[in-house]
């Protein structure tokens, strides 16, 4: 794959998340160290986010991510943590998607009371940079937000969500119309979300949840001239073959997910998740719909 | 011996025997312990007599806190690593269940009785009850997961000089449902 690469985003977001895991260094009253990794594999029907039956390009990924950083209770119910994020995923045809990112994460929480059962709230904001092989793909993605839980007698938990999402392009194509100007991987939206999880046998959780998201989305097609009409950016895209356009646009995706989680120790559990995705476009261009289905393994430290 | 569900034998049992004639030894000013490491109590279970005190060491490098809200004793110890200055004094008989504000799944009991004879099953679940004086008791059990009462459990046992008595109980256990420890993926790193 061709593209100007960048180096230098990489080195600053390198040393931004070096900064970060010294400043964890530094001794902390009540820090705990903490490190999780998730392993597995992911399958998505639609990747390329297309609408008609031709477009639509499936593959697997081996996915990877890491965290590791400090937790500090600040208060008998207040706790901050910061994490250093390192993620990858490679994927099995479209290599042009595998990417590694590298970012950090920082969150707040808080319970309203003592006891198990309290309601919780959680504030925290992260950003990772991901370095694709598709060198247009590199950028910045971050995220912000907030969410609500709450233990429900010994086997219900429930929790919302607002957060809001971005990612930004490190470079832009050369147009391909002089009034379309940025990168059509700019995308951005505001997620609404809540999950209910229930403990079936005291190893085992299922959880349901669902998203409303509204915002941009990127797709791809075969060269179809009604996306310059509803679009603002448009660029060649060679991740899904020769001839494929990338095109972004507004579109509201509602997602259901299934999850199963069994523990398998005091710091392990195997995951299975089901998520079924559809946006529906504006100007009705139309819906687009995915299966996407993981399996991982957690470990918690 | 204790038995539970599908006749397994059942440990974290606690048997008690009372006198008939109800005259117990005064009770002295023991201090026990429960520990606290990698974010579990530890034992899951004691038995302590009224009057006892106990202390909580938090074994672990971050801070834990520790509460109850049980009838018999309700309490709590803030925000702490190593160990408090002062032991919490446990005066009234009943079962305290232990949590940590911090880390939901932490689960312990205590169970303070009034008498001095008790013990606690192993795995093997057995109990012995060593230098019991001769005479009639009445003795029970709890567990934390057993379904119905402890008056439910009494049995009456004679006991005789250099004559062992053998009790047996069979349980019906209920699951106990704590928050799991490991998070799902993508979920807040609250651990």
């Amino acid at each position: 794959m061709t593209g100007p690469s960048s180096p230098t985003t990489v080195s600053y977001a390198l040393m931004w998340c070096l900064c970060c895991g010294l400043t964890l260094l530094s001794p902390r009253v009540n820090a705990e160290w903490g490190f999780d990794a998730t392993g597995g594999f992911s399958y998505d029907d639609n990747l390329s986010n297309s609408f008609e039956a031709d477009d639509r390009k499936g593959d697997t990924a081996a996915v990877l991510d890491v965290s590791g950083g400090w937790y500090e209770q600040l208060t008998p119910s207040t706790a901050v943590s910061v994490n250093v994020l390192a993620h990858s995923d490679t994927f099995f045809h479209y290599s042009g998607l595998s990417n590694v990112g590298v970012g950090a994460r920082a969150q707040l929480r808080t319970k309203l009371g003592l006891g198990p059962a309290v309601p919780w709230l959680a504030v925290a904001a992260q950003g990772v940079y991901h370095n694709y092989h598709y060198d247009y793909l590199d950028g910045w993605q971050y995220a912000a937000g907030a969410t609500l839980g709450t233990q429900l007698g010994e086997r219900w938990s429930i929790r919302g969500t607002i957060r809001y999402d971005a990612y930004v392009a490190d470079h832009s194509q050369p147009p391909l119309v002089p009034t379309m100007v940025g990168s059509p991987y700019d995308v951005y939206g505001w997620n609404f979300g809540a999950q209910a999880a229930f403990l079936v046998t005291t190893a085992d959780r299922v959880s349901l949840s669902y998203t409303w998201r509204t915002g941009t989305v990127t797709s791809v097609t075969h060269p179809d001239e009604e996306i310059f009409e509803y679009s603002d950016r448009v660029a060649v895209d060679p991740v899904f073959g020769a001839g494929e356009f990338a095109y972004r646009i507004d579109a509201n995706t509602q997602t259901i997910g299934i999850a199963w989680s069994h523990t398998l120790g005091p710091h392990t559990a195997l995951n299975l998740v089901y998520a079924y995705r559809r946006s529906q476009a504006e100007y009705d261009l139309g819906q687009y719909y995915a299966n996407v289905l993981s399996v991982n393994f957690i470990y918690a430290y | 011996m204790v038995y539970g569900g599908d006749a397994k034998l059942l440990p974290n049992a606690i048997v008690v025997a009372v006198p008939d004639d109800g005259r117990l030894p005064p009770p002295g000013k023991s201090v026990e312990i429960v520990d606290q490491i990698d974010k579990e109590f530890v034992p899951y279970v004691k038995a302590i007599r009224a009057g006892s005190y106990v202390r909580f060491p938090n074994k672990d490098n971050i801070a834990h806190h520790v509460y109850s809200f049980s009838p018999a004793k309700t309490f709590e110890l803030p925000l702490y690593k190593g160990t408090p200055a002062q032991p919490v004094l446990f005066d009234k008989p009943g079962v305290i269940k232990l949590g940590c504000n911090i880390h939901d799944w932490m689960v312990g009991y205590l169970y303070v009785t009034e008498t001095p004879y008790f013990g606690k099953s192993g795995r093997d679940g057995h109990v012995d009850l060593d230098d019991l004086p001769a005479g009639r008791y009445h003795v029970r059990i709890w567990h934390p997961r057993m379904e119905g009462t402890e008056d439910a459990t009494v049995q009456r046992v004679e006991l005789r000089e250099d004559e062992p008595a053998l009790v047996e109980w069979t349980l019906k256990l209920h699951p106990e449902y704590r928050p799991l420890r490991t998070p799902l993926p993508g979920e807040p790193g609250y651990r």
